[in-house]
């Protein structure tokens, strides 16, 4: 039952900052870790901001609260030479940002070992458009959020934050993936090209993602040119198709892709797509271990072969 | 611009009569960067191959397209024709307008177009090919024989005879395989074990040849020159350097009935076990599935009664690393037995034959033990369910055999020439004693084979009757035969005292698994395929790997031997080198854009990807990725499309290249 009154105890929040400080001085200060990768509040009231915090002093600044959005996985790939340089390091991971991590371990890109994982239990997030001086309700809370599976983050180093009793909130996610799943193919088509003909090719969702972790992206080469770069709909419609296959088996759904969008396009509604074809063909699920191989890299003679037409 | 060349052949009137090989000629001759274009008849002949040398002189070629046959079937040849024009043979590149075109079309006017299509890109490819040189690798001279049976003892005794180490791997504690268990030979009536047991003698007493009985194939890695072979030794419980061989545990272990598999189950031998009297090795094993130590540690009379201490029932699987350069395949047949339908066989059961429950309908190769003069019955020929000596036999031919309906299309081959030989040494031991054969056809090609079953009828009064078994049947002691006779028009009906059914030459059990372990083709049947059924018959597509025998199809055993040797040649001609060379089609890792995800070595089949590490001056690394050993590389190309951000590519192959072709359409 929908109670749009009911909303989340700022508290869990103020408990887990205190937490998460305490932590990172310790391991600053111990010197087990170089830096820690965390958020801090946001220049405008209510907003946070990823920081990354080498002096034990500053571990005051680190803060955790329904603005705390960003997947900071994305911190370890893309600006892999500046952080991972200095030594291991510590991460502050919500449970969505922990299945980006242990992809990325799956893919060589980090290691275990060189990492410090402060879990945070987390209640959910806001969502893109949210008031930010309000607290997290029906209202606010961002979509994937409404679904989570994991507010208590597992296998991290240390976990901080209890879990409360949370308000149920209308699933959005899977009603969306339900309206597509109930279209016929030709509408579908139409579905995706009416979206994708908005985008722009700004590239911020592969900015945001932390999968999208080459140096030079293969959209981006033209000898030869695989994708045309232009924002007309044949070359918008190869770079979405390239962006999902790409993450097809890998992406675990923090939805970053869909906030970074300013067009509103719904990426993570296709990702969630790919992810279900992937759970139903070959009982795959991004996330949760480091897999040797992924379903797409592997072929078993007990594969599901249905889809070949 | 390039000045390429494009040759276009008529091969004879395989293409031509299909396309019209002038205008596809003509219309390649108008694409920017052809400086030559013609068509001849036969551009794999001599003079062909000189039209091809001439142009690249005369017209300064730095390129060439052959627009003919399949690329595996000439790419070779012209290749090497462009070579010795002086171009590097990986700038000629072969258009498939046979294959791809005029094998496959009718209408004229289409094919010509899409032969003309298929030139133009390829003319698009070869402008982007590069220079390429071959990569060599050194050769290991020590070549893996897989199955102790007569065409494994030929080609490992062939192999080390010319000088080189031999490791053969048999699964079956002594080698001899089903030669050991024949009674005599076609078409001479030689006695099996008398030719077979000298050559057992001398792969035991080679200094070249190690042997690994009671051994299985693990794990196979590597490639052609530098195979790493993983030899399971499974725990024979006897140590094999202590063991002389006196016999003592058989004869004093108190488990004596066991049904003796070699002997097709006929007589009994005990849990310390020899196959058979003359096996080589001659150490025993312990069958720890009916030894009594095993099932509940109440015995250990072997052990007491070895004097050299041999027996260790502590023993365990042993893995043996061995590095080869070249393997042969050698793991022969078994017969289709008609009790149960083997597990994965195409064939369906023989119901109608009674499923193997008539004790007294046998096979062929239960004949051969009950013929054999070192058989359980000493060579008296009686049937099993009561010891009598049988009056009437009946031979069936093609049980499984050439039967579509059964699930087999195609003939065991041997069978035809066994039968006879079957009917003459019944004859030979019961003088009053008739046999009867049904037969589709005989089929008797081969030196003295006729000749030899015109005997079995002539001399040796054998009766064959042309027709198909429909049914089996007991009736008191005697198995109702139930047939036709369709050169008479009539049914049949024969009570015999023994039925033995010439039943289909399958590949082993597990030939499958081994296949797959070695990267070798098999086809339906899971007969290992060759690499070319006329010209290349004893070498498989996968280089290094060479078959002999019957795990190839059907075959006898003058057949067997000769493709044994002929295996053993091609071994010998590869050890001649001290190095290799590889086609470099192989892949590269572009190092400034690889990111080691090592999505290449997830997929790559071959194992060739490694990671590695790129440091500076002072030992700091400054980036990870992704390394193909051009050694193990097979050039298939799988890494190059899973690869996210395009970093490695195919020499010949490249996204650039294909692309390119693309682009032409």
């Amino acid at each position: 039952m929908t109670n749009s009154a009911q909303t989340i105890d700022p508290a869990l929040y103020a408990a887990v900052t205190d937490a998460v400080r305490a932590e990172a001085r310790k391991v600053l200060e111990s010197g087990a870790v170089a830096a820690v990768v965390g958020w801090q509040a946001g220049r405008r009231a209510g907003t946070a901001m990823p920081t990354i915090v080498t002096d034990p002093a500053k571990a005051a600044d680190l803060i955790f609260s329904p603005a705390c959005v960003n997947n900071l996985a994305l911190y370890l790939t893309k600006a892999k030479k500046e952080v991972r340089g200095k030594g291991k390091i510590a991460i502050v991971a919500k449970g969505c940002d922990l299945k980006a991590l242990v992809g990325l371990m799956g893919e060589n890109q980090l290691k275990r070992e060189e990492l410090h994982i402060i879990g945070v239990v987390c209640a959910g997030v806001q969502g893109a458009a949210a008031d930010r001086s309000l607290p997290l309700s029906e209202a606010t809370i961002a979509g994937k959020c409404r679904e989570c599976t994991v507010h208590t983050p597992e296998n991290t180093d240390v976990t901080v934050g209890t879990l409360t009793e949370l308000p149920h909130f209308t699933p959005t996610e899977s009603a969306e993936l339900a309206r597509l799943e109930a279209m016929t193919p030709a509408e579908r088509w139409s579905f995706w090209k009416e979206h994708f003909s908005r985008c722009i090719r700004c590239y911020a969702c592969r900015q945001v993602c932390p999968f999208c972790y080459c140096e030079q992206c293969l959209c981006d080469r033209n000898r030869p040119q695989a994708v045309e770069t232009t924002p007309r709909p044949a070359g918008n419609m190869a770079w979405h198709i390239v962006r999902a296959m790409h993450l097809a088996g890998r992406c675990a759904g923090c939805a970053e892709c869909e906030r970074a969008c300013p067009m509103d396009i719904p990426l993570n509604l296709l990702n969630r797509k790919m992810a279900r074809e992937l759970k139903e063909l070959y009982g795959h699920e991004a996330g949760f271990k480091p897999k040797e191989k992924g379903p797409l890299a592997e072929y078993r003679e007990d594969d599901d072969q249905s889809f070949i037409k | 611009m390039s000045r390429i060349g494009v040759f276009v052949c008529h091969c004879g009137e395989n293409i031509s009569r299909t396309v019209d090989v002038e205008k596809v000629a003509a219309e390649a001759a108008r694409i920017p960067g052809v400086a030559y274009a013609t068509d001849y008849k036969y551009m794999c002949s001599d003079p062909g191959q000189g039209l091809l040398k001439k142009a690249v002189a005369e017209h300064k070629l730095d390129g060439i397209v052959v627009a003919a046959c399949s690329p595996r079937m000439h790419e070779k040849t012209f290749r090497n024709a462009a070579k010795s024009a002086g171009l590097n043979p990986f700038l000629c590149e072969m258009a498939n307008i046979r294959e791809h075109c005029s094998w496959v079309h009718e209408d004229r006017e289409e094919a010509t177009e899409k032969a003309s299509a298929i030139v133009e890109m390829m003319v698009a490819r070869v402008k982007k090919d590069r220079k390429l040189v071959p990569i060599t690798v050194p050769v290991t001279k020590r070549a893996l024989v897989i199955g102790g049976g007569i065409a494994g003892i030929q080609a490992a005794l062939d192999i080390a005879d010319a000088g080189h180490r031999v490791v053969l791997v048999e699964r079956e504690p002594s080698i001899g395989g089903h030669m050991a268990q024949l009674s005599e030979t076609f078409p001479t009536l030689d006695c099996s074990q008398c030719i077979m047991t000298p050559k057992m003698v001398d792969v035991a007493n080679h200094p070249n040849i190690t042997l690994h009985t009671y051994s299985e194939i693990e794990a196979v890695e590597g490639y052609i020159g530098n195979f790493q072979i993983t030899v399971r030794k499974k725990a024979r419980s006897v140590i094999e350097e202590k063991c002389t061989g006196c016999g003592v545990c058989s004869a004093k272990c108190p488990q004596k009935k066991i049904p003796n598999t070699f002997d097709k189950n006929l007589g009994f031998r005990p849990a310390i076990y020899v196959p058979f009297p003359q096996a080589v090795p001659n150490t025993p094993v312990i069958d720890r599935e009916h030894c009594t130590r095993f099932i509940n540690g109440k015995c250990g009379v072997c052990q007491k009664v070895c004097g050299p201490g041999a027996i260790d029932y502590e023993q365990e699987d042993r893995l043996i690393v061995e590095p080869v350069g070249a393997i042969v395949v050698a793991t022969g047949f078994e017969l289709y037995s008609i009790s149960e339908k083997p597990k994965g066989s195409p064939i369906k059961g023989y119901g109608e034959f009674g499923h193997g429950t008539i004790p007294d309908v046998i096979d062929g190769l239960t004949f051969e033990r009950l013929a054999s003069a070192s058989g359980p019955t000493g060579g008296k020929i009686i049937r099993p369910s009561d010891g009598k000596e049988p009056k009437q036999v009946v031979f069936v031919q093609c049980v499984g055999s050439r039967a579509r309906e059964k699930g087999i299309s195609y003939c065991s081959k041997i069978c035809c020439m066994y039968t006879a030989k079957h009917t003459m040494l019944y004859k030979h031991k019961v003088h009053d004693g008739q046999a009867y054969v049904f037969f589709m056809d005989a089929r008797t090609p081969g030196k003295s084979y006729d000749e030899f079953w015109r005997r079995a009828i002539e001399e040796e009064e054998a009766v064959y009757i042309r027709g198909m078994v429909s049914r089996l049947y007991q009736k008191g002691d005697k198995v109702v035969v139930m047939g036709s006779d369709v050169h008479v028009g009539v049914q049949v009906e024969i009570e015999a005292d023994l039925v033995v059914l010439a039943t289909a030459v399958q590949p082993r059990a597990g030939a499958d698994t081994l296949a797959q372990k070695l990267g070798i083709s098999y086809d339906s049947y899971h007969f290992y395929s060759e690499a070319h059924a006329k010209l290349k018959p004893v070498e498989c597509a996968t280089a290094g790997i060479y078959l002999a025998g019957a795990c190839q199809g059907p075959k006898d055993i003058p057949d067997t031997v000769s493709q044994a040797s002929a295996a053993a040649a091609k071994v010998m001609t590869l050890f001649a080198r001290d190095e290799l060379e590889r086609e470099p089609i192989v892949a590269k890792v572009n190092e400034r854009n690889c990111v080691a995800c090592l999505y290449c070595k997830k997929v790559c089949p071959y194992g060739a990807v490694e990671e590695k590490e790129i440091r500076d001056r002072q030992g700091n690394l400054i980036r990870v990725v992704a390394y193909v050993n051009p050694g193990v590389c097979g050039g298939c190309g799988t890494c190059q499309a899973s690869c996210p951000s395009k970093s490695v590519e195919l020499d010949g192959y490249t996204d650039e290249q294909i692309m390119a072709m693309i682009e032409t359409l």
